[in-house]
């Protein structure tokens, strides 16, 4: 199968269907969820198909490995390209890496102006054209609603879309029927799309649920759910 | 050797500057080696003792792996120093083969480096158990546990902290031993450099028991016997002991210990350390290939009985002499025994043995099984076995990468010409990595290397000590060429004119091969032979395999060697009486090169895989040089004060990046590079190339 096709059988293009039409740039999406539930395979899936429509994508972590998440790459790669049997997916897998930065910080406690600058730095004198930027791991829970509003202007400034992988850092938190921590309200008026991840014990799947969309506070089910086994987003 | 049980061969790996040479000159000062302790660049001229070499006494970097023999408490010692920069890689992999354990020198603020995860990666495949030693704790910014976590996330090692350090940084006292529970200071005795041992201090304490609880804890994963003492509450300091000892030969545990070489701290704890955990030989598994046998393994036996086989495994043109370095592997060597070298296929005699302490040596009757020594004037090359005559047994070869940059010199002199050629007999002999050969077309010698560091070091050596002055090229990079789609041939090659003629016909098409799965390397040439009903006879089957692989050494865009490229042969047509095999590989080559051009061939450069270390504030310009110089930054991590970027880089494009760096950085940045893969050329860079190589081509035929 050619990248064209592959593309368009992704079922990232129902996820983007059911947000209307993506998530789109100068705008933050969330998505949110328990631990272990299948977020980064989740955020790596959105970034690789990102990265087969030949777009330029940063990848921010704060884990101290970057081993790691290239290996997460890699694996989402291969499930992908080898789920629909992608010809010469080694050439390919090579060409869409060149647009593809790990930035990892590794200090406990970095700012978010910090964080910022850094990927102002790659943008700028990396001569690095971003069209997305992935947060895997942030703490945005405990961010002050300050820092979700510097990173969101940033997205405007930069013109890119911002999508965030989200776990609560509390054990107290409370999480609603979607999967959403009660921790999260405090910025929701500066996310423009919020997705909930909860396991369905019945569907035995992890269930994904658009809270917020574009349109507002609408908690529709968004016809897609993480394939158990690659924990990748699937019809 | 009475006892092989008294024997470590460990060497000391490291990135560069993390203090390897200050920990091994060190060891020889604890060992009564040596009486005082100069530093590395000492300000008193001599130097470290380990670093032989003037040169590397200069530049404050260790090139060639000197074996020393030092006793520890009743056990001897060879240490094996091995260089710490990438460019010297062989002479890294050349040490660990002979090796049965090491020590992996981190530096306590530096941590876990490029250099580090490469040297790791090499004691794997060489099976090396190893213990670490995080250095330098006496540094601002010191921090043992951060280090100790990077062995665990970056080198996905079963690090145990063995010790923990009493004070930091320049209040850097002494460690705590977990296994003992007991603080070790290292000021006792009228030169301060005895060690006393003491009570855990008591704000200490409580960390000293949660670290405990994590080493048994870390520990007992590996040994069943450990877990049930735990269980009964029976934790024994020998029990702990030999269970770390076991499952840190079984690779499974990496023992974490710490101190400071330069302030004299924690030296004698790793020797220790070094006694109790890494192997003694009989401990390590050795194998041998036999050639007579079809290369079949053997397994060689630590058995001073059996006829002796041995690897020498470095070269040394001394100010003795020309210095074999040797290990024996299985038997005994003595003075005038006969042995065979199973390379070269001749024999020799063995005149002195000797064994080196650095730059002073012992003479020996004899070197037992697992033995480090030296033996004077045989005429080898590094690498080579020598057995007892009735065997034929090869170590097993040693992976050797291909040279990635090469660079043409010239003699100032006759004198010098001479003195050049003896330089280079005696260096490509010393290190597989290094070759030169003089090229046919320019009348050039050509040297060839793994980095500009790597040729510029054997340009100097030749000057210092050969006196062989030569004029350097320009570095040239090794280019590959390649084809990126199919393309059909058809060609005969016709000579009738009287006389016996030249007739072949063959047809076919070349194709790319598909590209190399991630960590396998790209073939270079596959032959596939589809002709039937005899269009071409059996017999000249073989000339078109060998018409073509003329052909794929030269390709005809840059006139260097094409790879990846399948040849199909499915017809032809041929004479009885002018068709040869002469005949039939010209066929081929022409049938080559005519399918070639139509093929769009493209130019593949070796990409570098780059790292970059310095401070966060350079961040900018860091990533700015990297993109002038059409490089791809794979990531940049950001830890504390300093930032790490790794990034792909075009070795062409790599030319004096380290005045570059150093300049950017206000010499804060350093960086490593090794080669990575072969990477194609964009068009409007190998057009110029191109141009180049035709202009040059015109000047030489001229």
């Amino acid at each position: 199968m050619e990248i064209q096709e592959l593309n368009d059988l992704s079922p990232l293009r129902v996820f983007e269907e059911s947000l209307g039409g993506g998530l789109g740039r100068g705008n933050l999406g969330v998505l949110v969820s328990r631990h272990g539930v299948g977020k980064t395979a989740c955020l790596v899936h959105l970034a690789t198909d990102k990265l087969l429509r030949g777009e330029h994508v940063i990848h921010v972590s704060f884990s101290g490995n970057v081993e790691h998440v290239i290996n997460w790459y890699k694996e989402v790669f291969r499930e992908v390209s080898d789920g629909r049997s992608l010809s010469d997916a080694a050439s390919v897998y090579n060409n869409i890496l060149s647009n593809r930065v790990v930035m990892n910080f590794s200090q406990e406690n970095v700012t978010i102006d910090k964080v910022l600058s850094s990927l102002e730095t790659l943008i700028k004198h990396g001569s690095f054209k971003a069209d997305a930027i992935l947060f895997d791991g942030y703490k945005l829970t405990v961010a002050t609603e300050d820092d979700v509003r510097r990173i969101k202007e940033f997205s405007e400034s930069m013109n890119l879309e911002v999508w965030f992988s989200v776990s609560p850092v509390r054990a107290d938190v409370v999480y609603d029927k979607y999967g959403v921590p009660n921790t999260m309200q405090k910025y929701t008026n500066l996310i423009d799309v919020l997705i909930g991840l909860i396991y369905n014990e019945e569907r035995d799947k992890v269930v994904m649920t658009a809270v917020k969309t574009h349109e507002g506070m609408v908690e529709k089910p968004m016809g897609v759910s993480l394939d158990p086994k690659t924990m990748l987003i699937s019809k | 050797m009475a006892d092989l049980q008294n024997l470590r061969n460990i060497g000391i790996s490291a990135h560069i500057d993390s203090g390897k040479t200050t920990l091994s000159e060190r060891i020889l000062y604890y060992c009564n080696k040596i009486h005082e302790i100069h530093e590395v660049r000492g300000k008193d001229g001599v130097g470290a003792t380990m670093d032989s070499m003037e040169l590397e006494r200069e530049r404050g970097i260790t090139i060639a792996s000197a074996a020393t023999n030092v006793t520890w408490k009743g056990t001897e010692i060879n240490v094996i120093d091995t260089p710490g920069h990438v460019d010297f890689t062989i002479e890294v992999e050349r040490s660990l083969r002979v090796l049965d354990g090491a020590v992996l020198v981190l530096c306590s603020v530096g941590g876990v480096q490029s250099q580090s995860i490469t040297v790791d990666r090499q004691m794997k495949r060489y099976h090396v158990p190893r213990i670490a030693f995080i250095n330098k704790c006496d540094r601002t910014g010191a921090n043992p546990y951060r280090v100790k976590k990077q062995l665990v996330d970056k080198l996905g090692l079963n690090a145990v902290l063995m010790q923990i350090p009493i004070g930091l940084e320049e209040r850097l006292e002494g460690v705590v031993d977990l296994v003992s529970m007991k603080a070790l200071y290292f000021d006792a005795g009228p030169n301060m450099d005895q060690i006393r041992e003491a009570e855990i201090p008591a704000e200490l304490l409580a960390e000293a028991q949660a670290k405990r609880e994590e080493l048994l804890d870390g520990v007992s994963m590996c040994s069943d016997e450990l877990m049930e003492a735990m269980l009964e509450d029976n934790v024994t300091e020998e029990l702990l002991s030999k269970a770390i000892r076991e499952a840190t030969i079984r690779l499974e545990l990496v023992p974490v210990l710490m101190g400071s070489a330069y302030k004299n701290k924690g030296i004698q704890a790793l020797l220790d350390a070094v006694v109790s955990y890494l192997p003694n030989p009989t401990e390590v598994v050795n194998r041998a290939l036999d050639l007579d046998k079809n290369e079949e393994e053997v397994i060689l036996q630590s058995n001073d009985e059996l006829p002796p086989v041995i690897l020498a495994f470095k070269l040394e043109d001394g100010q003795y002499g020309q210095l074999t370095y040797i290990r024996v592997y299985q038997g005994k060597v003595k003075k005038g025994d006969e042995l065979y070298n199973t390379r070269s296929r001749k024999k020799f005699r063995v005149g002195r043995l000797i064994r080196m302490h650095s730059a002073a040596m012992e003479d020996l009757t004899e070197a037992g099984c697992g033995e480090i020594a030296a033996l004077f004037g045989i005429e080898c090359a590094s690498g080579d076995t020598f057995c007892d005559p009735k065997l034929n047994y090869s170590l097993s070869s040693m992976f050797v990468p291909n040279p990635v940059i090469s660079l043409a010199i010239k003699p100032v002199d006759k004198k010098a010409a001479d003195n050049m050629g003896k330089a280079l007999n005696r260096f490509t002999k010393e290190d597989p990595t290094f070759r030169t050969f003089v090229d046919p077309e320019s009348n050039q010698t050509i040297i060839q290397g793994m980095g500009e560091l790597h040729l510029e070091v054997y340009v100097e050596r030749m000057k210092r000590e050969y006196k062989a002055e030569v004029e350097v090229g320009q570095p040239e990079v090794a280019y590959r060429e390649a084809i990126t789609q199919r393309a059909d041939f058809n060609y005969t090659h016709k000579k009738q004119t009287g006389g016996s003629g030249q007739y072949a016909r063959i047809a076919g098409y070349i194709e790319p091969l598909p590209d190399p799965a991630e960590g396998e390397e790209l073939k270079e040439y596959e032959y596939v032979d589809e002709v039937k009903g005899g269009s071409i006879p059996t017999e000249y089957i073989p000339s078109c395999d060998k018409g073509f692989q003329t052909a794929v050494k030269k390709g005809s865009q840059l006139g260097f060697p094409v790879i990846g490229v399948k040849a199909v042969v499915n017809d032809g047509a041929w004479h009885p009486v002018d068709s040869s095999d002469q005949a039939f590989q010209t066929a081929a080559l022409g049938a080559f090169r005519e399918a070639f051009e139509k093929a769009k061939p493209v130019i593949l450069e070796p990409i570098m895989k780059v790292e970059v270390v310095a401070p966060n504030e350079f961040q900018g310009s860091v990533f700015a040089s990297i993109n002038q110089r059409r490089g791809l930054i794979i990531s940049s991590t950001e830890d504390n004060a300093m930032c790490t970027v790794l990034a792909e880089v075009p070795l062409s494009e790599m030319f004096g990046y380290s005045t570059v760096l150093r300049s950017l950085t206000q010499g804060k940045g350093e960086f490593t590079m090794e080669i990575g893969k072969y990477g194609r050329v964009p068009t409007s860079v190998s057009e110029q190339l191109k141009k180049d190589y035709q202009e040059k081509r015109r000047k030489e035929q001229k």
